[in-house]
């Protein structure tokens, strides 16, 4: 099969109750959409609700970050950036192979869709471990 | 391309009722939130670079008129888009649900509904 879907992959006769890559992937979502039901739905409502996104300032953000807790923080921050990228692009992969059915155009953009990920991914990590500021400092600018 | 147009006019002329709508927003909101994650990804870099920066980043894309009203609907996306996975894992799991999923798309919206508008409200105190 050339192409998959977002939808419960079938098991071919020869493989039936085993598993493929396509259900690997059908398992990641389901686990992943869980663990995120918990985390992200937190953060949304939490920097939108309560703190209010008026009131987070950098000095904040670098005392959220400093510290024992800010560990936590920093560790709960990566868990948001690598599993909300990891079922994002692959939701974007299901959504162009559902419509784009040129084979190069298909690997063009989801070579794009990948290939951005990976460097915002990237990026996100740098901010992460360098804390607030921390890059600024790192580049003498800022 | 030619199919990406062919199969959303077939998407929103097929009348397949509630779970029909429940997949397009799933969709939807899906690539919507990761447009906003990309966005998000990057701003917070430029934010990590300094205090002036990250002034900039938080007036500009974060706290603008236009941002806030954004703002609603990435609420929204958020919510209905973990509403609605979780009723999509519920029905993976016992197939048996599946009979009342009309029902469960029904339930799941209102629950969507009683968290965005306070949130909206929050959110949007303010800036009119």
């Amino acid at each position: 099969m050339a192409f998959s879907s977002s939808s419960r992959p079938i098991k071919g006769k020869l493989r039936y109750g085993g598993t493929n890559h396509e259900h690997k992937i059908w398992l990641f979502m389901r686990l992943s959409g869980l663990v995120m039901f918990v985390t992200v739905v937190f953060h949304l409502l939490y920097m939108h609700m309560f703190v209010r996104v008026e009131n987070i300032t950098f000095d904040n953000i670098a005392e959220r970050w400093s510290g024992p807790a800010g560990v936590f923080w920093r560790l709960f921050d990566a868990s948001l950036l690598f599993i909300g990228m990891a079922h994002g692009m692959n939701g974007a992969r299901f959504s162009i192979n559902d419509y784009v059915h040129n084979k190069i155009l298909n690997l063009m953009l989801t070579g794009l869709v990948y290939g951005v990920g990976a460097l915002l991914i990237l990026a996100g990590s740098l901010a992460i471990i360098l804390g607030a500021g921390g890059l600024g400092r790192l580049l003498g600018i800022g | 391309m030619a199919a990406l147009v062919a199969s959303i006019y077939r998407g929103i002329s097929y009348r397949g009722a509630e779970g029909q709508w429940a997949w397009i927003l799933h969709r939807a909101s899906g690539l919507g939130i990761v447009l906003f994650l990309y966005m998000h990804i990057v701003s917070i870099f430029i934010a990590a670079i300094g205090p002036e920066p990250y002034e900039w980043v938080h007036k500009v894309l974060y706290t603008s008129p236009p941002a806030k009203v954004m703002e609603v609907f990435l609420l929204f996306g958020v919510l209905y888009h973990a509403a609605n996975g979780m009723r999509i894992i519920i029905i993976d799991f016992f197939p048996v649900l599946g009979k009342y999923q009309r029902t469960i798309v029904r339930i799941e919206l209102a629950l969507v509904v009683l968290v965005l508008v306070p949130a909206a409200i929050i959110t949007l105190n303010g800036v009119f």
